[in-house]
């Protein structure tokens, strides 16, 4: 079973995967995996290589067969249907585009792969090369074209047939990163535009919390958990999910008392801390904190630690200050404050930070 | 001195392969006592025995570049996407007819197929010429392999295929106007080597009994002085011809997708 179950959902879902379970050989990448996403919604999947994200992806779009289960889409199962018979839109990182075609003769291929009338495909194409706002390019072959402009035609090509289903497969990878930010806001906003169902496949959290309606994070072939941005980032389900999405500090430490939610962590006793249900005077416990999560300045009601500021990295609009107490690390994350310059490794500096805001793992 | 030494050993290989070249064409040119003259290549042209094995080879190249091209492009685009750990057998398979020699082969083909068997071929003309086709295009097949699978190597071939189908397209379609077109100055190149191995093949056509070029120009040897001197230049031409194209060609291969610097 996965830690996620949606199957009750995944009755009225536009785009289900049921129960799918998915093994090479011995090695199971895929397990129990249960997904319901509605109509319009984008869905990133998130995960570190190797978790099997691209697995699911694959076998939504008929690359793999599940071991296990079925994949709905609109009420109907296509889980034993042909790739070229599931009307689904696909990206891939490499772009895929077809070297002997232009960038016209690649967005109007599923077209006249479908029969469809002269006219219909030079009126589509031209609609799909104003909408990745490459109107001029039509004429001109993918080596002509940088990566950038080469991943925006794929995704005209993907989305020209009017697919029931978008899928991206790590479109952005093989970007710079500047095109990567833009792209990914433009793929966001022609997905909105054209409220196709999508699903996007990426290890990047920054793109998966940035774009996505939900996220859908995987580790080791099981779905971890599933949510908005917002609540997977805030209020990680699973240790792994913590660690993954987004930059942890973490601090190991001892429940001193249950009911006040005190806890004995990196030399300091820290009161008000939400524990889990069920915990006990005496447990372990793992304290952790968002870097954004701890200040400079104090606020009541705030938990304090001091110790010794071991790096400090300039990132440009956030200064990034590690300090080390009582032998944890902790990472604080400051705006940047062009009047005041950033404070020297060596020096002491006090932490402070709302007891809300300690995650419990 | 290295470079020296190159140049010398470079400048000896290619008198080695351009005298015995440029005597050959310089004897095809002496018919004519005391002079440099085109008789000979006039009184070959002029042989019907010359038109009529010249077409005949000429159409059972055309014939079996068609049929290498039907079987090795599908072949080999197959072991690439589904079955790449039996590319080093199927490359083995493919090199046999570099060691069975020809005559083996035909030897072979006739025991095989005579009239008497279950599958007469050599039984009629049609049936022969099929047979011969068969027997050049198992020549041919390292080459056309070869160049094809090399040709599928430069493209990705897996993906351009997922693409393909995403997009509605069948195994007919991904093949005729995805694959094929991207490996056609490949299968081009292999289409080349195939027509200027039938034009000057001689063992199959002459025991199969065909009136291929190949025996044309062994009868012509056999009875005249300057004719086969011509003829040999003529095919020496033919094969440089084909040779030429494959490298014009190979200008106008599609160029793989990398993507510009932004």
């Amino acid at each position: 079973m996965s830690a996620v179950n949606n199957s009750k959902a995944n009755s009225d879902a536009f785009l289900a995967i049921n129960g799918v379970t998915k093994s090479f050989g011995a090695v199971q990448v895929v397990r129990g995996a249960d997904i319901a996403i509605s109509k319009g919604e984008f869905v990133s999947f998130l995960g570190p290589s190797g978790c099997g994200k691209t697995t699911i992806l694959r076998m939504v779009a008929g690359f793999e067969t599940p071991t296990t289960g079925r994949i709905v889409i609109d009420g109907k199962d296509i889980t034993d249907l042909k790739p070229n018979q599931r009307k689904i839109g696909m990206v891939f990182q490499s772009y895929a585009l077809f070297p002997n075609l232009t960038v016209a003769g690649n967005i109007g291929f599923g077209l006249k792969v479908a029969g469809k009338a002269r006219a219909e495909i030079d009126q589509r194409v031209e609609e799909m090369l104003k909408l990745i706002g490459l109107p001029e390019l039509s004429d001109r072959f993918p080596w002509q074209l940088s990566g950038g402009q080469q991943q925006r035609v794929a995704l005209a090509r993907a989305l020209a047939p009017r697919p029931a289903v978008l899928l991206l497969d790590e479109p952005l990878s093989a970007l710079d990163a500047k095109i990567r930010v833009s792209l990914r806001e433009e793929i966001r906003a022609i997905q909105k535009e054209l409220g196709i169902t999508t699903i996007f496949v990426t290890h990047d959290q920054e793109e998966a919390l940035s774009m996505s309606d939900r996220v859908m994070v995987m580790y080791q072939g099981r779905i971890e958990q599933i949510g908005a941005p917002f609540e997977v980032y805030n209020h990680p389900k699973t240790k792994f999910v913590a660690n993954f999405v987004g930059t942890l500090s973490t601090m190991e430490g001892t429940i001193a008392d249950a009911a006040k939610g005190s806890v004995d962590a990196a030399g300091t006793r820290f009161d008000g801390v939400r524990l889990p249900a069920g915990a006990t005077n005496g447990a372990a416990v793992t304290l952790a904190l968002r870097p954004e999560a701890l200040r400079r300045d104090r606020r009541d009601g705030d938990l304090s630690l001091s110790g010794e500021i071991i790096d400090v990295d300039f990132l440009g609009s956030v200064i990034r200050i590690d300090i080390k107490a009582g032998g944890e690390k902790l990472s604080l994350d400051a705006f940047n404050d062009p009047t005041t310059p950033p404070p020297a490794i060596g020096e002491t500096m006090t932490v402070h930070f709302a007891p809300d805001a300690v995650l419990t793992l | 001195m290295t470079r020296l030494l190159a140049w010398i050993a470079f400048l000896f290989g290619a008198l080695y392969f351009a005298l015995p070249l440029i005597g050959m064409t310089e004897f095809s040119l002496k018919m004519r006592r005391g002079v440099y003259s085109l008789d000979a290549y006039v009184k070959v042209f002029a042989d019907p025995r010359f038109q009529e094995t010249f077409s005949f080879s000429v159409m059972m190249a055309l014939a079996t570049i068609a049929f290498g091209v039907l079987l090795v492009v599908p072949t080999a685009y197959w072991v690439r996407l589904k079955m790449p750990g039996a590319r080093p057998w199927i490359e083995f398979v493919t090199l046999l007819p570099l060691v069975i020699p020809a005559i083996v082969i035909v030897f072979g083909y006739i025991r095989l197929y005579n009239t008497s068997s279950f599958l007469p071929l050599t039984g009629s003309t049609t049936g022969t010429n099929i047979l011969l086709m068969f027997g050049y295009a198992t020549l041919a097949l390292p080459y056309m392999y070869r160049s094809v699978d090399t040709g599928l190597r430069t493209i990705d071939v897996a993906t351009l295929t997922e693409a393909a189908q995403s997009l509605g397209a069948g195994w007919v379609t991904i093949l005729s106007r995805v694959i094929l077109p991207n490996v056609l100055i490949a299968v081009l190149s292999g289409a080349f080597l195939t027509f200027a191995i039938v034009i000057g093949e001689f063992t199959m056509a002459a025991l199969l009994d065909r009136p291929a070029f190949g025996p044309y120009m062994q009868l012509l040897g056999a009875n005249r002085a300057y004719e086969p001197a011509a003829l040999a230049v003529i095919a020496f031409g033919i094969t440089w011809a084909c040779m030429a194209l494959i490298q014009l060609l190979a200008r106008f291969a599609p160029k793989p997708a990398k993507p510009v610097k932004e």
